[in-house]
């Protein structure tokens, strides 16, 4: 049982607050995924649960223990670095050992527990090698069986595929699931990259200047964003903004989108006159027959193909811009005149003075520990 | 002559003497027509920027020629190629602002203030660089420098624009929506672009034909559709695409009225000789062992197919992205819809002929690409 | 891969030659007279083709230097000693000490960190004879005027600051993550220090150690006011060369060659280090 609590933590670097009366809770065997844009205090959280940096303020439990005046050396994580951190100056095999050493294992004990890592993460033919030999991908292995060699109730990962190239990046998403799943540690894993963020978090917590401003399932961050931020942070392309005022009739709310009626479904009433922001994923926007109902006239201004996906940038006749996206093999329109239709289901309404998706129940101020 | 905007016709670059250096670029011919998009594609160290060096003047051809709008430039001045240029270090004069910056070339060509201002506020409109006009290059983040520095090549009228690495630093957020910006700007006014990327992702989305290039030696040059379709040789198809083609070694053999492909850990996959075409069939059979792959989108969940376990199953949004292991092996599939599957859960996988690409084994060579012949 | 036109290398060539004679004149001219008696060495015009004597060599060692004046007992070899002890004792007792103070100002910015370390290199700043009088006067006074702990202790001004600084800006340059990472290992921090940050900082430890040695052997002022003759280094010892009866050229040279193969053979042996250790320790401290 190794569950992680930070329960009020504060964390100040001279007059900035980097971490602002944080509070948090991971569950045991659970992948959280810190996300959020670089400075938004996801790695000084990291280094705050392994004791390399202390809080301000603030406690943080490691299995319900207090850790906090506990030194690194004593809190058995296992952390993995955005840059590696190997030691250049000993072998691969010798950087994977430092946690098997510092525990006192016997040279088999060690020497198996390398292996077994080692194998697992497919770098056994290149242990006798100094990091300076390795490539990049063996780097990044090097480190994360390092992290893991010890079997920590708790990992770390920060941003641990941040300097490897695409391919390999790619590669390693598709394999660390199934390696964190079968040590069964409680994992807190920092990324700026959204795609990483969905495929690997059990939650997510989407961090902003050192508060967390949402926390949650990858299915509720993508579909029920807390402002416009947010929706703007998940989703490749990105969401359309579009500044619409909703209006009601007979068939409920609606909102204009060059002269054409959308409706929306959704507990909307409130907003009939105000301000606000339509939120629309490009992938629920297709093209359409004249004849459809709502369907939207536009010109189609370029076409860019995107992994296996086609995004098709289109110009309303009052000229806003709109991105539609498809599967790629499936029919649309590469030039001249269109339509497009919106699924009034999945469209997002966003307060435009405060961003704040309408209805949105995740609207929790996570500042003061409250719960969500 | 050629109408061709640019010709690069027998080109060799060499770092170092003459043959004996360090051969950068080798005997490398690529025609360009006016108003299209071509993407130069590799990884570092390819020769793409050795190659759009080579055509903007900055480095010495070593043999062959270079013409751009049909005028032989290959020996000429920088300056007299009305080439643009956008830098990979974007490359901004410190001491100007913004605007000062992207109205350079055109206050030097002496164009009227009102036109220079008109062309200026179009083009900071489409980057989303409004803002941020009277500031100097120190005072603005990363991505704002490479719009800036993007702007300042696309604001000139020349027979041709390079733009090296030009949207790498761009924030994810407005990659998409500049991306179809830039690509409708350039189509509208007939420019010529030519990009230097390492990122497939980027050629894809905006080129219309793209040169692929490894260890200084283009590999293929065709459109985007065509090159993931049929890759030339197993570096394109591995190099372009995302996520990669799924690739595995194979022994070929033959029963009866059977084709299998079995992979080196005992899975076989058993085809109809019919599947294939006689050519493609009899290329086949010449061999004993090759190397297949197949596109994930290309992969399907089906009763009859092959049977593994999930590893991975990763919801992007818009995409799923599945992970199968099966005996001596594992794949990746791409599926558009919410696919929920539990770690560990059975499926079946099926390849498809029709999808299928045949490498040779030695030279990576591409033999075959469904039912047809390289 | 350069590709060079024969006139360029021929004036590399040329330039380098020059630039070498230049430097190396000095050297080699000493060197010479040190083989040479006084006689020779004052013919005018000098003269290059002579007969080489060891004569200098071995009054040196012998330590008896005949003079026209007589014989004088001089104490050369104690004084290469005393050299030798001093720099390395000196050297050691500051890697003991600057090493870790090194780390310390690294790693930890505590108040007033950067100003400890500034006033420590300011006295590398300040210049001897300043401070050369009232520490005479309080060295008699504690009783440690002409020994070689009061000596050490004074040499300390010379290598501290350097190894302090030097070491300090390749600690620096470690990054901290790698440390982390030790730690979090489950490493205690000696054990990191000790692992981790020595043998990563080595090449600057041990180039702050060469030049600070080589400082320490040069210095002539502290010890020619600190210690008088049977402590004193070959740097002051020379001065007995300069004798009622003449200036012994001869001696003299032998005697600074004797004194400067010690370093020279290091800086040649290390000067990859230092080279190194300089350029990457300064810039960044």
């Amino acid at each position: 049982m190794a569950s992680l609590e930070l329960r009020n933590v504060v964390k100040r670097y001279k007059s900035q607050t980097v971490l602002d009366n944080l509070s948090l809770t991971v569950a045991d065997g659970e992948t959280l995924v810190l996300f959020g844009p670089s400075g938004a205090g996801k790695t000084v959280l990291l280094r705050l649960v392994a004791g390399v940096i202390d809080p301000d303020e603030g406690k943080i439990f490691i299995g319900g223990e207090d850790m906090t005046d506990l030194d690194a050396e004593f809190r058995g994580v296992g952390m993995a670095f955005q840059n590696f951190a190997l030691f250049p100056h000993m072998t691969a095999f010798d950087n994977i050992a430092t946690p098997l050493e510092a525990n006192r294992s016997s040279q088999s004990a060690i020497k198996a527990g390398v292996q077994s890592v080692a194998e697992l993460l497919k770098i056994g033919h290149v242990l006798s090698h100094k990091p300076r030999a390795l490539s990049n991908g063996q780097k990044q292995r090097t480190a994360l069986a390092r992290a893991l060699v010890g079997s920590p109730p708790v990992l770390l990962l920060d941003d641990p595929l941040r300097n490897v190239d695409a391919k390999l990046r790619f590669e390693m998403r598709l394999e660390l699931p199934r390696l964190l799943a079968d040590r069964g540690a409680t994992v807190v894993y920092v990324t700026q990259d959204y795609k990483e963020a969905m495929a690997l978090g059990d939650r997510i917590a989407v961090m902003s200047q050192g508060v967390i401003k949402q926390l949650g399932t990858p299915e509720q961050i993508y579909r029920e964003p807390a402002n416009i931020e947010i929706a703007r942070l998940f989703g490749d392309p990105t969401i359309n903004l579009l500044d619409v005022k909703p209006s009601r009739d007979a068939k409920g709310i609606y909102v204009g989108l060059s002269n054409v009626q959308v409706h929306l479904t959704g507990a909307y009433d409130a907003m009939v006159g105000r301000d606000c922001v339509i939120g629309l994923r490009p992938e629920a926007l297709s093209f359409v027959d004249e004849s459809t109902p709502s369907a939207i006239p536009v010109t189609v201004e370029a076409e860019t193909p995107l992994n296996e996906k086609i995004v098709t940038l289109v110009r309303t006749v009052r000229g806003r811009e709109i991105l539609v996206s498809r599967p790629a093999g499936t029919p649309g329109q590469s030039e001249g005149r269109a339509h497009i239709a919106v699924d009034g289901k999945s469209a997002l309404l966003f307060d435009r003075a405060s961003g704040d998706r309408i209805g949105s129940k995740n609207v929790v101020n996570l500042r003061s520990g409250e719960a969500a | 002559m050629s109408q061709s905007a640019l010709a690069i016709s027998g080109v060799d670059k060499f770092y170092g003497p003459i043959d004996r250096g360090v051969h950068a670029v080798q005997n490398l011919t690529i025609e360009i027509d006016k108003g299209e998009i071509v993407a130069l594609l590799g990884s570092s160290g390819c020769g793409k920027t050795s190659t759009l060096r080579m055509i903007a003047g900055f480095e010495e051809v070593s043999r062959g020629t270079i013409s751009v709008a049909g005028r032989k430039v290959h020996t000429l001045a920088p300056v007299k190629r009305n080439v643009a240029m956008a830098f990979e270090g974007y490359s901004l004069y410190p001491p100007l602002t913004v605007r000062e910056n992207m109205a350079f070339a055109l206050k030097a060509a002496k164009l009227p203030k009102s036109e220079v201002d008109a062309k200026v506020a179009s083009i900071a409109k489409l980057l989303e660089i409004e803002d941020i006009l009277e500031r100097y290059p120190s005072s603005i983040s990363g991505g704002q420098q490479q719009r800036a520095s993007l702007g300042r090549a696309l604001i000139r009228q020349a027979d041709l624009h390079l733009l090296d690495e030009p949207m790498g630093q761009l924030e994810p957020q407005l990659r998409a929506v500049l991306r179809g910006r830039i690509k409708h700007f350039i189509k509208e006014r007939g420019l010529t672009a030519i990009l230097v990327t390492h990122d497939q992702t980027e050629a894809n989305a905006l080129a219309d034909r793209i040169a692929v290039m490894e260890g200084g030696v283009l590999q293929q040059f065709d459109t985007p559709d065509m090159l993931k379709q049929r890759p030339a040789n197993l570096f394109t198809g591995t190099f372009v695409g995302e996520p990669p083609m799924n690739v595995f070694e194979a022994y070929i053999g033959a029963a009866a009225d059977k084709i299998n492909l079995r992979l080196p850990d005992g899975l076989s996959l058993d085809y109809d000789k019919d599947a294939f075409s006689g050519a493609v069939r009899d290329e086949l059979l010449k061999r004993e062992r090759v190397v297949i792959g197949i596109r994930p989108y290309a992969v399907r969940r089906s009763k009859d197919g092959v049977p593994a376990t999930v590893s991975a199953n990763q919801w992007l949004g818009d995409q799923t992205h599945i992970a199968a292991d099966f005996a001596g092996g594992s794949l990746v599939l791409v599926e558009h819809d919410r696919t929920r599957l539990e770690l560990g859960a059975p499926i079946n996988v099926s390849i498809d002929p029709k999808n299928l690409h045949v490498f040779d084994q030695s030279s990576g060579a591409a033999i075959s690409h469904g039912m047809e012949l390289a | 891969m350069e590709h060079t036109s024969l006139l360029e290398r021929i004036l590399r060539g040329v330039a380098l030659t020059l630039v070498v004679i230049f430097f190396m004149f000095p050297i080699v001219w000493i060197f010479m007279m040190s083989f040479q008696t006084n006689e020779t060495i004052l013919r005018i015009p000098p003269q290059l083709v002579f007969k080489p004597t060891l004569a200098n060599y071995t009054a040196l060692i012998t330590g008896k230097l005949t003079t026209a004046a007589g014989t004088l007992d001089i104490a050369f070899m104690r004084n290469l000693w005393n050299s030798v002890f001093l720099s390395v004792t000196s050297v050691a007792v500051a890697l003991l000490l600057g090493v870790p103070a090194a780390y310390a100002f690294a790693r930890h910015k505590f108040r007033g960190s950067e100003d400890i370390a500034f006033t420590l290199l300011s006295f590398r700043f300040a210049p001897a004879l300043l401070v050369l009088l009232p520490l005479t006067l309080y060295f008699q006074k504690l009783g440690l005027a002409n020994t070689y702990i009061g000596l050490i202790w004074v040499y300390q001004l010379i290598c501290l600051p350097l190894i302090l600084w030097i070491v300090r800006g390749y600690f620096e340059d470690i990054p901290a993550d790698i440390e982390y990472a030790y730690r979090i290992a489950g490493h205690s921090w000696f054990a990191t220090f000790r692992k981790i940050a020595l043998p990563l900082a080595g090449p600057g430890i041990a180039a702050a150690g060469l030049l600070a040695f080589i400082f320490a052997w040069n210095n002539f002022v502290f010890a020619l006011v600190l210690a008088s003759a049977d402590k004193q280094p070959v740097t002051v010892g020379a001065l007995a060369f300069i004798t009622s009866s003449g200036i012994q050229y001869g001696q003299i040279s032998a005697a600074i060659v004797l004194s400067i193969t010690p370093t020279l053979a290091l800086a040649l042996y290390a000067q990859r280090y230092l080279v190194e250790g300089l350029s990457l320790g300064a810039v960044k401290g």
